[in-house]
């Protein structure tokens, strides 16, 4: 009978979509169901050989990726005292703009896949180390101490504890990069790839190639949620037990004074400033494009070159944060809604796998013509690029809640909202601190993205004016700003991420 | 092999605002075991992770025979039972049990020996979710017994185990490290229990913990039935009780 | 989709092209004793650059001794930074974004011009048409902000005022102008409105170098480390280009055919590359190639092009250009 019913609504779907594709006079911005299945028919080798070749960079791209995550991961586990070092590293890679990354990984490695491999392994392995990173620590002292009663070194917990607790949140890592892999090798063909479907929807929106376009987006789009859907049923098959997550009482922190916290910043600073001259001086990367932090200081000391890229910061941030904030609340409102209402999860979790699967360059341009250029535009496509990873990573955290403590409200005739308001949403806290954390570099990301393509203002716009400029000054002036702001941001969240879990999830601060 | 004797040497520990221990001397004698019972947040725990060399002492020593806790532990000669069980929930029973061997670097051939003896016969190869929380219990108190260790800590073990399997444990388990000569210490609320387990209890005051009384229970009488019901089993019962309530009011 | 069936020199030579992403540098029976070339092409592989299949695909290249790789662009593949850094012997730019780069330091020339007019455009629906500069006033542009200084000067050179267009900043694509968000567009004469023809949206463009915007586009540029020392190479790269577009300009379909056979990936449309390639030979074909050649370019052509440049702002020598390989070529 579900299935009947489930199976009706698809067709009535079809038939009104297929409607509105015709009932628009002329209309060669929507393209009708049986129009686009005509189309992949009759170019279905041509797609067959490019979702091949995307696929397999996605593929290659999400393995090292990961691969790179988990590592990183563990070795800030294992030596905490790198963690805050590493984070910094890895949050100010996430945040290189791929139009300045993009020349210099297709000068690195030549004609050929390097390139596309490369930004779909940048595309995935933050939102898996932090995921990673929450599940690791969600250990209970009990555990260390055990391990330590046993005279073992904290990689015995690691090995015996931590990595199998950690597995659902892999998982939840793994299932959010699947999308992420694909975009970041769509966006990675960018760089003058040869083949693929990033290639194909470039050619097809300026060809006026409708079906085409929607044709790519949705054979991207299935792809995409296919690897999701395979990753979620592994997962469960893996992980075969119900995983427990053990809150215990909350330890004082180690004070820092403030001179410490200083040195440590000056620091880590003077590390990322010397790893990006090293880095560059050492692949030989040419001063006419890969500048060194001396000429962007040199650049920004001009009082003009620092008003133009801060106006542009401040109006960049005021356009990225109703957004920010949108998705995220978008994000646990839905994941909340998910478990009031679980049958709402089999129309929702796809569309919102689709819309982070489908390229911001394909979907950006039909939010906008729906939603307008202004700040409502900006705001829909910031919102539905950090939504999708909020809501899984929240479903994830309010599946986390120990089974007792629900069926201890229960047995007090608690109704589903308040088992959700009083304990499943502050178990689902870590999990939605880790999404507003990974929130921020994406959402800079997405919002220049639209100023770049729609809004025509702001970082986006002045990185984007590089291409006819070449002033490389210039656009690494805005990387360094954007990657400051994005520190600054991600600092302020975990601030008060550290405040609100001291109550409700003190193990997450180890 | 003899566990070693624990020796507490004038410790002092605080935590933040808080100091649990102070002018702590006591010695946990070589091969018996020695119950603390006192006031809730007395810093009985605090004293089992000073054994374990979970934290160190601010002032004063603890020795574990002629070693310090550290090396002990190092040598995988110590384990531990606390009141949550603590069990993997990815592992069996059988696999969890095994895991106190494999992590102490012992054989860990009588697994099966001391599943038949816990009770969880038949459930072997069942995971911690399918178990009641006695059992688990159970299952965690065979976990810090299949190293065969020197020194046993058991903090509150028996406290979510229900009172038949309990009275059984209290018979069934002592013999375990009694006969190994196992050093333990053992913290409880239960006074009964102390009396009924320990060689001797040490009744603390509240915090800072110190000593109030040294009590030996009786020696060479054997830990069954009569010796529950003995007049001597009553009597010691009502000194541990006089020290604690002496304890409180002072 | 064509597969080549028979192993000669010119599939070694087609499969290096189109074969460039899987890295391969040339086939084995060409790899001995030629010469290694990268050639970074502006855009996507299209008939733009039919001139240059053509040399590949006739072997001119081979015949001088040269293995050349056609590295195709991208909306994210600058291709100044390969040429400067010597990944690219030769790289296709236009002499605004040369200037740029040359202001920011890079040791570029402009060595020869493809396109002799500049093919920026203002596309408009037939209904609601652009013919002349005027008709701008009042009207809602669609272009990319960063292109504000080009509108500029076209008004400047036909005196009218910008403040009275209203640029709306939109992504290089002919969607919003047909879902009548915009009502013109900045574009390339030789793309959106051929999309748009090939689509049954009739169309109108006004080429903005009939109304004095003249710029280079399409230029070759190529370091001065380069032309110092693989000055051999550079002619012999560019006497193959001029007998690939002299091809070109003789059968602009078989052109148009090559592009989509040597690039079945590519995803082309025949019938749209060929309105393309007839479309650019206006540009690119001019009395001035009649009499000297393809590529060429003069004093009087530069002067015009300093001028142009100037009004976008850009101080300029004429130093940027040198004919001295071109000279070469055609002497």
């Amino acid at each position: 009978m579900i299935w009947f019913v489930r199976v009706l609504g698809i067709c009535l779907f079809l038939v009104a979509w297929e409607f509105a594709a015709r009932g628009v006079p002329g209309s060669v911005l929507i393209a009708g169901p049986s129009e686009i299945a005509e189309h992949i028919q009759s170019e279905f080798a041509l797609y067959t050989r490019a979702a091949f070749a995307t696929s397999v960079n996605a593929g290659l791209g999400f393995v090292f990726g990961n691969l790179a995550a988990i590592v990183l991961a563990v070795i800030m586990i294992v030596v905490p005292k790198s963690a805050r070092l590493l984070s910094a590293f890895a949050l100010l890679l996430f945040c290189i703009p791929l139009i300045a990354s993009g020349p210099i990984l297709r000068v690195l490695f030549g004609p050929g896949e390097g390139p596309q491999i490369t930004l779909a392994a940048l595309a995935v392995y933050y939102t898996t180390l932090l995921a990673l990173l929450v599940g690791l620590r969600a250990v209970s002292q009990n555990w260390t101490d055990f391990m330590a009663v046993y005279g073992r070194h904290p990689l015995s917990t690691l090995r015996y504890v931590r990595a199998r607790a950690s597995l659902p949140y892999l998982f939840v890592g793994l299932q959010i990069s699947a999308p992420a892999s694909f975009l970041g090798a769509m966006i990675g063909e960018f760089t003058g790839a040869e083949r693929g479907l990033g290639v194909l929807t470039l050619r097809a929106m300026r060809g006026l190639e409708t079906e085409a376009t929607w044709a790519l987006a949705i054979i991207s789009a299935s792809i995409a949620m296919m690897a999701y859907a395979l990753l979620g049923l592994l997962g469960r098959r893996l992980v075969g037990y119900t995983p427990v997550i053990l809150l215990s009482a909350p330890q004082g922190q180690p004070t820092q004074n403030l001179w410490m916290r200083v040195a440590e910043m000056a620091f880590i600073v003077g590390a990322v400033l010397a790893i990006w001259q090293i880095s560059m001086d050492v692949s030989g990367l040419n001063r006419f494009f890969a500048k060194r932090p001396g000429d962007v200081f040199v650049f920004l000391a001009e009082s003009e070159n620092l008003a133009t890229v801060l106006s542009a910061l401040s109006e960049t941030l005021g356009s990225a944060l109703p957004g920010y904030l949108a998705g995220l609340g978008l994000g646990a409102a839905l994941a909340a809604a998910l478990i009031l209402a679980p049958s709402l999860g089999q129309v929702a979790l796809p569309v919102a796998v689709a819309l982070r699967a489908v390229p911001i360059i394909t979907t950006a341009p039909l939010l906008v013509l729906a939603f307008g250029r202004g700040i409502v535009g900006t705001t829909v496509v910031v919102a539905v690029m950090i939504f999708f990873p909020t809501l899984v990573a929240c479903g994830q955290g309010l599946r986390q809640t120990p089974g007792q403590i629900v069926e201890l409200f229960r047995s007090y005739g608690a109704s589903k909202w308040q088992t959700l308001i009083k304990a499943q949403l502050p178990a689902m806290l870590p999990a939605f601190f880790a999404s507003a954390r990974m929130a921020v570099p994406a959402a800079l990301l997405a919002v220049t993205t639209v100023e770049w393509l729609a809004t025509g203002q702001g970082l986006g716009m002045l990185m984007a004016m590089t291409a006819s400029t070449s002033n490389y000054n210039m656009l690494w002036s805005c990387v360094a700003v954007i990657a400051l702001a994005a520190s600054a941001i991600y600092a302020c969240v975990a601030m008060i991420e550290r405040r609100i879990l001291r109550v409700y999830a003190s193990e997450q601060l180890s | 092999m003899v566990g070693p004797e624990i020796h507490f040497e004038n410790v002092k520990k605080r935590f933040d605002s808080v100091t649990a221990v102070e002018a702590f001397s006591a010695t946990f004698k070589a091969g018996q075991t020695t119950a603390l019972v006192g006031p809730s947040g007395c810093g009985k725990s605090t004293v089992l992770r000073l054994i374990a060399g979970l934290t160190g002492p601010d002032e004063g020593t603890v020795r574990l025979g002629s070693e310090v806790p550290a090396q002990v532990a190092r040598r995988g000669a110590l384990a531990v039972a606390f009141q949550d069980p603590s069990l993997l929930p990815w592992r069996t029973v059988r696999s969890n049990i095994a895991l106190g061997a494999e992590l102490a670097r012992k054989p860990s051939d009588h697994v099966d020996t001391l599943i038949e003896l816990v009770g969880l016969g038949g459930f072997a190869d069942h995971r911690p979710a399918e178990l009641s929380g006695g059992m688990r219990q159970r299952a965690a108190i065979a976990r810090s017994l299949v190293s065969q260790p020197e020194i046993l800590l058991l903090d509150e073990p028996f406290g979510a185990v229900d009172a038949i399997t309990r009275r059984r444990l209290n018979t069934d388990l002592p013999p375990l490290w009694r006969d190994r000569g196992t050093t333990v210490a053992l913290v409880t609320h239960s006074v009964e229990e102390a009396v009924l387990l320990s060689d001797r209890v040490l009744v603390l005051s509240d915090r800072p913990a110190s000593v109030l009384a040294d009590i030996a229970t009786a020696p060479g009488v054997p830990r069954d039935s009569a010796y529950r019901a003995s007049d001597t089993f009553r009597e010691l019962s009502d000194r541990i009780f006089e020290a604690l309530e002496t304890g409180a009011v002072g | 989709m064509t597969q080549p069936t028979h192993l000669t020199r010119r599939f070694f030579l087609q499969t290096s092209a189109a074969g460039a992403a899987l890295g391969a540098v040339g086939g084995p029976a060409l790899a001995a004793g030629a010469t290694a070339v990268n050639f970074q092409l502006s855009w996507l592989h299209s008939v733009q650059f039919g001139g240059s299949y053509l040399a590949a695909r006739n072997g001119y290249w081979s015949d001088l001794g040269l293995d050349v790789s056609l590295s195709q662009g991208g909306p994210n593949a600058p291709v100044e930074p390969p040429v400067v850094s010597g990944a690219a012997l030769v790289g296709i730019s236009a002499a605004d974004y040369t200037a740029s780069a040359v202001s920011q330091g890079a040791p570029f020339k402009i060595i020869a011009v493809a396109m002799q007019k500049n093919p920026f455009a203002i596309a408009s629906l037939s209904k609601n048409p652009v013919n002349t500069p005027k008709d701008l006033l009042g009207k809602r542009i669609g272009m990319a902000v960063a292109n504000t200084p080009v509108l500029q000067a076209l008004c400047t050179l036909n005196d009218i005022d910008i403040n009275e267009i209203e640029i709306v900043p939109t992504q290089y694509d002919p969607a919003p102008l047909v879902s009548g968000q915009v009502d013109c567009l900045l574009s390339w004469e030789t793309d959106l409105p051929v999309a748009m023809t090939v689509q049954g949206v009739e169309n109108t463009t006004m080429l903005m170098a009939d109304y004095g915007y003249a710029l280079h586009s399409q230029t070759y540029i190529a370091t001065e480390d380069a032309l110092a020392n693989r000055r051999a190479d550079l002619v012999a790269l560019l006497k193959g280009e001029v007998m690939g577009w002299n091809d070109y300009v003789a059968d602009t379909d078989a052109a148009a055919a090559l592009a989509v056979d040597m690039f079945p990936d590519a995803g082309l449309n025949l019938e749209a590359q060929k309105l393309q390639a007839a479309r650019q030979v206006p540009l690119m074909f001019t009395d001035l190639t009649d009499a000297h050649g393809f590529g060429w370019f003069t004093d009087e052509t530069i002067a015009a092009n300093v001028e142009t440049l100037a009004l976008l702002g850009q101080d300029v020598s004429p130093d940027l250009w040198d004919r001295s390989l071109l000279e070469e070529v055609h002497g």
